[in-house]
């Protein structure tokens, strides 16, 4: 299989999962196609299936029926381990960076599954927290950071393979009002200056309608 | 080994059961009529407590046999014959604070020490050797012998030695009907004493690696367990299961590095301190050889893989998802 040109960057195509041996249906047959450099939130109540949506687009998890498909390819082809590693970014809302590592380490984590070489993964790792203006908390471990700080310093990780897409899961879920607009500028900022496609899940609608594209989803179909 | 290659005896005549070994004594003139024979020495070996915190391997020999050639006397000479002397291994009389002119009680009966002696090995280093008439009377062996050493006379020219030996061990066997005749060599390395030597001492480090081996794979299913999370965020960014599995097995061998270090650090001490008590001295030696300290680590980097590969399969196959909801 190669890469469809034509084909969206993201397309999703009659997508189910359920869990618990069926009881419980996240997603009921979700269609959906994201163009390449996109900017999508995608919102939606507490159980409605955002999430479940994220980790499928991301390779976290597999559908039980349906597909994900990267430029027309089905991701199970591609190989779930290399599409995360070299084609996403992921941002957490419990940030999720690991606690015994330094800012810096932890921005170099990813580029050991890509075979960046040592020197290049401390340039790069310190030009991105450079960039998220943390140049004087590099070597700060994560219980040293504040909320807004670490969520950052996920940020830096999460382009450190300098990927295609952006997948956001609440990112300013644990932060205050100040902390979220300058997350909320920052992603705005790398996906148009990186011409990255964005998707963000939030249940905040100010964030949902900011987006240039907004998706409901409600009892794991998408509303509108 | 060296008990018998130092003193330069080529094979020993023993009954089948080596420990319990008894034969009479007169057979000695017919192992000496046999022609490839150039010297017999009768012998008897036993283990005996000289006191109750000393014991000691006891040969008896008689005072003109060719053993004492292997023998340097670091003072006083040879005993004799019908005489209640005894001669120490230094390391013995240093155990036993005794030096030549001592009188030395064994089993009720009063020895005088003539001789002080260094052997090739630990074993002779901690022996009393006693006239053989005086060490039947001893273990109520009179007329009787645990075994005959014998050393053989040089090989014919074109004769090869191995050849030689099998030769002489026939001979001998057939000269003898019911006995073994066995070459020094093996009979040091085969002998039921040091099998169940090695067999104890094997038993031992299977046991204690045995423990090693379930303490790290304890320790790394905890670990494994308690980083799930972060196992989970690895997964997500893209660490393939065999990178994860990789960094398990690395910690878990470092792990077990780290114990073998330990180990043998803790082993050097031990014996250390068991060649400094008496009862044991003459059982161990205190050098390691790198061959030892190779082995040792080999093992230990062995155990440490073996024992995180379970911890390490089940961490690497974990849902990216299911890790990162782990609390």
């Amino acid at each position: 299989m190669t890469e469809n040109p034509t084909a969206p960057q993201l397309e999703v195509r009659s997508l189910r999962k359920s869990y618990d041996d069926g009881r419980i249906e996240a997603l009921r047959g979700v269609d959906l196609s994201i163009e390449a450099a996109d900017y999508i939130a995608i919102s939606g109540a507490s159980g409605s299936g955002k999430s479940t949506l994220l980790q499928l687009l991301g390779g976290l998890d597999v559908p039980t029926s349906g597909q994900v498909l990267f430029k027309g390819q089905p991701l199970d082809q591609i190989g779930l381990d290399d599409y995360r590693a070299r084609q996403l970014g992921f941002i957490f809302q419990a940030f999720h960076l690991i606690p015994t590592l330094r800012a810096i380490e932890n921005v170099q984590v990813p580029m050991l599954a890509t075979g960046v070489d040592a020197a290049t993964r401390s340039q790069r790792a310190e030009a991105l927290l450079v960039e998220m203006g943390l140049q004087h908390r590099l070597n700060q471990f994560p219980n040293e950071l504040s909320a807004g700080e670490r969520q950052r310093v996920a940020i830096a990780r999460a382009l450190a393979n300098n990927p295609s897409i952006l997948l956001a899961d609440e990112p300013t879920g644990n932060l205050d009002s100040v902390n979220s607009a300058h997350v909320m500028d920052l992603l705005r900022g790398i996906q148009k200056d990186r011409g990255m496609t964005l998707v963000i899940v939030t249940h905040e609608n100010d964030i949902a309608h900011a987006a240039p594209r907004h998706i409901r989803i409600r009892d794991g179909r998408i509303e509108s | 080994m060296r008990l018998y290659s130092s003193s330069g005896t080529d094979i020993a005549v023993v009954e089948k059961n080596f420990l319990n070994s008894s034969l009479d004594e007169s057979l000695i003139v017919k192992l000496r009529a046999v022609p490839v024979v150039e010297q017999a020495a009768p012998m008897i070996f036993n283990l005996m407590d000289l006191t109750p915190e000393v014991n000691a391997i006891a040969f008896g020999w008689l005072d003109d046999t060719y053993e004492f050639n292997s023998l340097t006397f670091e003072s006083g000479g040879r005993f004799h014959n019908n005489k209640p002397e005894v001669i120490l291994g230094a390391l013995l009389a240093k155990n036993l604070d005794k030096k030549v002119g001592d009188a030395l009680t064994i089993q009720g009966s009063t020895f005088t020490v003539v001789g002080i002696f260094h052997g090739g090995t630990a074993l002779e280093a901690g022996a009393v050797i006693l006239p053989l008439d005086q060490m039947q009377l001893l273990t109520s062996m009179q007329g009787k012998v645990s075994g005959f050493h014998v050393r053989l006379r040089p090989a014919p020219a074109g004769e090869a030695a191995d050849h030689y030996l099998k030769r002489a061990q026939a001979e001998i066997e057939a000269a003898l009907p019911g006995l073994n005749a066995q070459l020094a060599s093996d009979r040091a390395s085969n002998n039921q004493f040091v099998d169940l030597a090695h067999a104890v001492a094997w038993g031992t480090s299977a046991i204690a690696l045995a423990m090693g081996i379930l303490g790290i794979a304890n320790t790394m299913a905890m670990s494994v367990f308690e980083r799930t999370r972060e196992i989970g965020i690895l997964r997500a960014i893209g660490w393939k299961a065999g990178r994860v599995m990789l960094l398990i097995e690395v910690e878990a061998a470092v792990l077990g590095v780290a114990g073998g270090v330990l180990g043998i650090g803790v082993g050097w001490g031990a014996l250390q301190l068991l060649s400094y008590v008496p009862k044991t001295n003459v059982l161990v030696h205190t050098s390691l050889t790198p061959s030892h300290l190779l082995q040792a680590m080999v093992i230990s980097l062995l155990s440490g893989l073996v024992a995180g590969a379970y911890p390490a399969w089940r961490g690497s196959h974990l849902s990216p998802v299911e890790a990162l909801r782990h609390d």
